[in-house]
């Protein structure tokens, strides 16, 4: 897998037209403007590069660090 | 989760009352200002086409609510604040209405929906929510739900709706029901964490720095933006090619497409508010992605967003940075937009946090039932202080609009016109590389504004204003041409002299396009000498003697005259060559000179510029010819007119007081100099001079208005220019004087007047317009950009046409400013005004005020106009003029300038304003003066007027009772170090929502009177709230519920209903020997309100019972005296229909109707007679009273309290009295099904078989007290004595027992 927690949070800047310092890793995405559309976009990328997860999972927790625990915890029961 | 007071709430929790969260909280103050308003009722409903399941549906429905805890939720006000409780008493139930016979189904299912949204929810009783299948036929139903806003927001309806299709579905194919809802605890929790977080203190700190300098809250309409019970909609489906649009933009700016359209939308709010930036709310459902993702509650907030203006930038660009600030709004959107309104000190009054809403929902998408086709129709989404323009849809598939606007602020048309206009809008703007291309009028409105109204193409001879005069001269040589104090000069002795003097000037060197200059005043001379200019050829340049030497100088070495015409004494004055009368020709020597054409100046009048620099303004032959052809045509003027010459010479308005009698043969009558200030002077010219027409400067025509001898006078047509005329004005003319009023409107640089507008009396315009263009001519109202504007929208005014002036005198720069080429009409000019106005629908023009003067205080656009028209209408002054004054830096406060009456208090009028405007347009200062000065062409001087003397910065200590009582609450509740003065705002003193209540109930304890939450909000000053409680006071006594006795509340009241008068106050005995009981008397409407009579004694019984009903909840008690009795009989029928618990029916002395009937009808005199009784006097002793005058007088002399009323009430009480017998002889008893207490007057009744035994057909049981006194003195102290304890003893045991 090629994807890490900071490629992700510098992806979602780049969608949401911030600086990747901006972002925290708790931080609610939702609130930062990201919402369902980009979402989808970015899981796209992010599939491609090995991320098995479905969009129902990204939307329950909406930060990366709530992201990175389900992808870590993903690949541990793979 | 910390300590918190906020307990979460939820289905695991035993019941028990819990703080509202913050998000719930707004709206329940919002519902608690006006609790009979439905528009917090959010519904919809779906329509499900093909093979439904009912059962199915049903079970779907069944788990859907289960675990949906919000849809049982009731709202209690508690000592705490407001509360809430899950009451599964109150868990909604679905509905089924089966509509398959109804001919037209689908009408019949949405009118009930309808119907079932615009009935008030009782959020203590629940239930908050309802839900109806209708079914139209075998393969289509309707399902609606309707749930308060308290208890759900948008999102949560969405979640609620798709729920069941997906229980519905998964039941149906087998395939499982999905996850169940998250508890309500989730979301409660994640809330109450917030209040105590970090994070709070954060989001407050940006929404601080982000709301900075917040501009004036501005939107698309003018007005009190406070939800009505109901909105208007407009919904419109985008097309596919405009979302689509929309999508591929957004992509292309690397947006989201929901922030795209946000600011597109923004931008057309902004623009049409004429605003530099706008404030609009965007709603932030603020939960996805957090604990309470999946809770259906209410969480949604209102984010103020700022939009300046960057329609200059490119879109793409302008694109990212308002969703850059969209987004860092929405990272703190958690912050409640109630707490911000409370950080920033915008509660109550007209305070507003934002205008327009805006709101994007593309999760707004129909639920999915299997096997079915769905469609979503939303009823009402919640409350509509403005307007809301809402998307729902996923622009992939589609994107539906409605514009939902308050009814108090929007037509109908203005409804339909935004939704048609912005949808225009965006189709253009997504074109657009800049919105500044983009024109905001729709292209229907293009055409019809720009070209349609614009349409005054006519033809004019093509001669100059000398062929017109001389064509008069030869026609009419022996008519009078000119009467000036006594002198008359005809056609021919003007032609003669004017001539001669042309003669001379033309020796001098006028001819075409030069200039002669005149100073003379009002005389024969005045009007041979610009008859002469004309006629050599040359254009007549008037100057003002009485101007600055310097300025005088000024002009006459910019204009370069060839010769002045003035009087030897101001030789000093000139330098120039002057040629007095006394040297004037007076016979022509030749008469063979070039003369003018069409094309050559008339004259140059100079008008003082912005910069204090005087600008010759060149007028050729065309244009006055122009202007003062129509206006003869327009007016049909004729030689019989007599128009007066009272206008100075230096302003244009003159132009056709002097010429327009020579195009008509008709005679100019030349006022004195001086004339035009001296009101008596104008009346007396017009009655002894028979003047047909004349001028006004609006304030002059107020001055004029206010000469008593005016009154009465007739002349044919006043004409009005120079200054705003207003609708007051108009309507003071049409009452005082019998003519026709003409509104004209132009600048100097338009030859005289381009618009015109008749102020007839039938014309209720208010603002008065100044109307249409005259021939040849062009008016456009255009925003920036030079675009042109839909009608309502402020903008510049410029001017197009054959009038316009050729330029400035020597000012080439000066004229290309100001006249510019005509962006719609190739090879022409127009000329910028500087006036802002707006256009009616109608095309007609409206004047808003020079654009460098527009007024706003405190951020609040003030219309001196509107203030200045409530002193008028006031009656108390004969004139006002109300300005903005800074004498301070910083500091604009209104003052109003009146003349009155010397022994007018200037509280009275204060006063008799404060109803007609809102508190913020009261002027801080009212200054008296004898006389409103006025400059020498008769226009206000506003520079003259004084600053005012009385100190209007200290404020007014509070004086009356009532006011030193509030300002004691105010200082209590606000924890002031000093009492606050008499216009002191609670709000502004840092009162919120919370304290406002705890101020209401402090009221209520002092006073007795309950103000209502609303009332501290609308009235928040000290003086004004004051006045709302002393009105509620002295309206007090009349209500349809009265409180006698206040008691222990926790005992079931005893409800005492009125007798014949209508009034209940004669209980008041009876009342205070209840014990502790609380003692309501229910009292007639036609009391209080004009007219109203009820339609029988049934339906007034029915209408008490549902009254009482809603006073309390319990075992009802239920006495009366006489036809009170019989109304008793009547309530407690209705009350045990309706199931309710009925105690004690106790009948004062009254005997079935039956007994009635059989009577001969009383006649009046008799009924009034009973009014005696009703005050406590013996009829019998007063047998000279048989009048209703009489009776009056006596009951007003006597100074009893029925004597007491207000006129109207005591209207009502006569009403009343005379209406019982109709009510009594048409009412049929029903039968109770429970025990009536009768106490009967031992000692009366002897002539008439009365008895208490008659009642037995109408109840299950009589039983009889006996009290030694006569009918009328049921109610006495003494009677009572024996009354209340008998009653005391029932009650007790009655409630022991249940019911009756």
């Amino acid at each position: 897998m090629t994807i890490t927690l900071e490629k992700m949070r510098a992806d979602v800047a780049a969608i949401i037209h911030e600086d990747p310092s901006e972002i925290g890793f708790d931080d609610n995405l939702m609130d930062l403007g990201l919402d369902s559309m980009r979402l989808m976009n970015l899981i796209l990328t992010w599939q491609e590069a090995g991320v098995d997860l479905d969009f129902g999972e990204f939307a329950e927790e909406f930060t990366l660090n709530g992201w990175w625990r389900a992808i870590e915890a993903k690949q541990a029961n793979a | 989760m910390s300590s918190l007071s906020a307990k979460p709430i939820g289905s695991a929790m035993p019941s028990g009352e819990h703080l509202l969260t913050e998000a719930q909280s707004g709206l329940w103050y919002v519902q608690q200002i006006d609790p009979s308003n439905p528009i917090l009722n959010a519904s919809q409903y779906v329509e499900l086409a093909g093979e439904l399941d009912i059962d199915l549906f049903r079970q779907a429905f069944a788990q859907m609510v289960e675990e949906a805890d919000c849809l049982s939720l009731t709202f209690h006000s508690g000592v705490f604040g407001p509360s809430q409780r899950l009451d599964a008493g109150t868990r909604p139930l679905l509905e089924i209405v089966d509509l398959r016979s109804e001919a037209n189904p689908a009408s019949v299912a949405v009118a009930l929906m309808q119907a079932d949204t615009a009935r008030p929810v009782d959020l203590g009783q629940g239930p908050v929510s309802r839900f109806t299948l209708f079914r139209l036929s075998e393969d289509r139903h309707y399902w609606y739900e309707r749930i308060h806003h308290l208890a759900i927001d948008g999102y949560g309806i969405v979640l609620v709706t798709n729920r069941v299709g997906e229980i519905y579905s998964g039941l149906k194919s087998g395939t499982g029901t999905g996850t169940p809802f998250a508890p309500f605890t989730q979301a409660m929790d994640d809330g109450a964490a917030y209040l105590f977080d970090d994070r709070r203190r954060r989001d407050a700190e940006f929404w601080r720095n982000e709301l900075a300098n917040l501009p004036e809250v501005v939107s698309l309409a003018s007005g009190r933006a406070v939800s009505e019970h109901s909105f208007r909609r407009e919904t419109r489906h985008l097309s596919q090619d405009l979302f689509s649009a929309l999508v591929a933009r957004a992509e292309r700016a690397k947006v989201t497409w929901p922030d795209l359209l946000t600011t597109l939308v923004a931008s057309y709010c902004r623009r049409f508010a004429s605003a530099a930036e706008l404030v609009t709310g965007v709603p932030h459902m603020g939960r996805l992605g957090s604990k309470a993702a999946r809770v259906p509650c209410t969480l949604m907030n209102v984010l103020p967003v700022r939009f300046e203006n960057t329609d200059h930038m490119p879109l793409d660009e302008a694109a990212v940075v308002h969703a850059k600030r969209l987004m860092a709004c929405r990272r703190h959107g958690r912050y409640r937009s109630e707490q911000l309104r409370r950080d920033l000190g915008l509660i109550g009054g007209q305070r507003r946090l934002f205008g327009p809403l805006i709101n994007v929902q593309p999760f707004d998408m129909p639920p999915k039932f299997d096997g079915l086709d769905v469609s979503l129709h939303i009823l009402g989404a919640g409350a509509v202080d403005d307007i809301t323009f809402t998307f729902r849809g996923d622009a992939k598939t589609s994107l539906m609009m409605e514009v939902d606007s308050n009814p108090a602020l929007y037509s109908d048309q203005d409804t339909k016109d935004h939704s048609a206009r912005l949808i225009a809008y965006l189709e253009n703007a997504l074109k657009a590389e800049r919105l500044a291309d983009v024109v905001l009028a729709s292209p229907d409105e293009r055409q019809r504004y720009l070209f349609e109204v614009n349409a005054t193409l006519h033809s004019v001879e093509d001669v100059t204003l000398v062929e017109l005069i001389e064509r008069t001269m030869r026609t009419h040589p022996d008519a009078p041409a000119v009467i000036f104090e006594g002198q008359t000069l005809t056609y021919a002795e003007l032609d003669r002299r004017s001539l001669a003097l042309a003669s001379q000037l033309v020796e001098k060197g006028a001819g075409p396009d030069r200039l002669v200059a005149v100073a003379l005043p009002r005389s024969l001379e005045l009007i041979i000498a610009l008859f002469a200019i004309l006629r050599s050829g040359a254009a007549y340049l008037p100057l003002d003697v009485s101007h600055p030497k310097d300025r005088l100088s000024r002009i006459l070495s910019s204009a370069q005259p060839v010769v002045i015409l003035g009087e030897e004494n101001s030789a000093d004055l000139f330098d120039h060559a002057l040629l007095p009368p006394s040297r004037w020709r007076w016979n022509a020597q030749r008469t063979d000179w070039p003369v003018a054409t069409t094309d050559n100046l008339a004259y140059v009048i100079y008008t003082s510029g912005s910069t204090g620099e005087p600008k010759g303004v060149m007028i050729e032959h065309r244009a006055i010819v122009n202007r003062l052809e129509w206006m003869r045509q327009h007016y049909r003027f004729g030689p019989a007119d007599r128009i007066l010459q009272k206008t100075p010479v230096t302003f244009d308005v003159s132009v056709w007081e002097f010429f327009l009698p020579a195009l008509c043969s008709a005679t100019l009558v030349v006022g004195p100099p001086e004339a035009h200030r001296d009101p008596l002077a104008i009346a007396r010219i017009i009655r002894n001079e028979n003047i047909t027409t004349l001028h006004f400067v609006p304030s002059m025509l107020s001055a004029f208005m206010a000469e008593p001898s005016v009154e009465g006078l007739e002349v044919s047509r006043v004409f009005c220019s120079g200054e705003e005329l207003t609708a007051e004005q108009r309507d003071r003319f049409h009452r005082l004087i019998k003519g026709e009023l003409h509104n004209l409107y132009g600048p100097t640089e338009a030859a005289v007047d381009v618009s015109y507008w008749e102020a007839s009396a039938s014309d209720t315009s208010s603002p008065l317009p100044i109307g249409w263009p005259v021939w040849n001519t062009r008016l456009y109202v255009l925003d920036d950009h030079l675009q042109p504007l839909p009608p309502g929208v402020a903008g510049h005014l410029y001017l197009g046409g054959v009038q316009l002036a050729r330029g400035y005198l020597g000012r080439d720069d000066l004229t290309s400013d100001r006249f510019l080429p005509d962006p719609f009409t190739e090879g022409r000019r127009i000329y910028k005004t500087g006036d802002m106005a707006k256009l009616r629908a109608d095309g007609a023009v409206v004047y808003l005020g020079r654009s460098d003067h527009q007024v706003k205080i405190r951020g609040l656009r003030i219309e001196l106009g509107e203030i200045e028209a409530a002193i008028m209408t006031s009656g108390l002054v004969r004139e006002a003029v109300v300005v903005a004054r800074e004498d301070r830096p910083g500091d604009k406060r209104i003052v109003a300038y009146v003349v009155a009456d010397p022994l007018l208090a200037i509280e009275t009028l204060r006063e008799s304003i404060s109803s007609k405007v809102p508190d913020y347009m009261m002027p801080a200062g009212f200054v008296r003066l004898d006389a409103l000065p006025v400059t020498s062409n008769g226009k206000l001087d506003r520079r003259a007027l004084p600053a005012p003397v009385i100190d209007i910065a200290a404020g007014r200590r509070a004086s009356s009772p009532l006011e030193q009582l509030l300002a004691i609450l105010f200082k209590e509740i606000l924890e002031l170090d000093d009492e606050p003065t008499a216009e002191s705002d609670f709000f502004s003193l840092g009162g919120d929502s919370l304290s406002a209540v705890q101020l209401c109930l402090r009221i209520r304890t002092e006073t007795g009177t309950d103000p209502g939450l609303g009332a501290i909000f609308e009235h928040p000053a000290i003086c004004d709230l004051a006045k709302v409680l002393e009105k509620a006071g002295s309206d007090e006594g009349l209500g349809p519920i009265i409180r006698l006795v206040r008691g222990d509340e926790t005992l079931a009241p005893v409800f005492l209903i009125h007798p014949a008068g209508g009034i209940a106050w004669g209980y008041r005995h009876l009342a205070q020997q209840l014990g502790r009981r609380p003692v309501y008397g229910i009292q007639s409407p036609t009391l209080s309100k004009e007219a109203v009579s009820p339609e029988d004694l049934t339906s007034l019984a029915a209408s008490y019972a549902e009254l009482i009903r809603r006073t309390y909840t319990g075992i009802y008690h239920i006495a009366g005296w006489s036809v009170g009795g019989i109304l008793a009989q009547a309530v407690a029928v209705e009350l045990h229909e309706q199931g309710l618990a009925v105690g004690l029916v106790a009948l004062l002395d009254s005997y079935p109707c039956d007994c009635w009937r059989a009577e001969p009808e009383p006649d009046e005199t008799a009924a009034l007679r009973a009014l005696l009784a009703i005050a406590g006097h013996d009829p019998l002793e007063h047998p000279e009273l048989v009048t209703k005058d009489a009776i009056i007088a006596f009951l007003k002399q006597d100074g009893s309290s029925l004597g007491g009323l207000p006129d109207a009430a005591l209207g009502g009480v006569i009403r009343s009295v005379l209406d019982t017998n109709r009510l009594v002889r048409g009412h049929y008893h029903k039968r109770f099904d429970g025990t009536l207490t009768h106490f009967r007057a031992a000692l009366d009744h002897k002539d008439m078989n009365l008895n208490p035994a008659l009642w037995a057909a109408y109840c299950a049981e009589v039983e009889t007290v006996d009290v030694a006194c006569l009918h009328p003195q049921m109610t006495s102290a003494g009677a009572v004595q024996t009354i209340a304890p008998e009653i005391l003893s029932r009650l007790t045991l009655l409630e022991k027992k249940g019911t009756a």
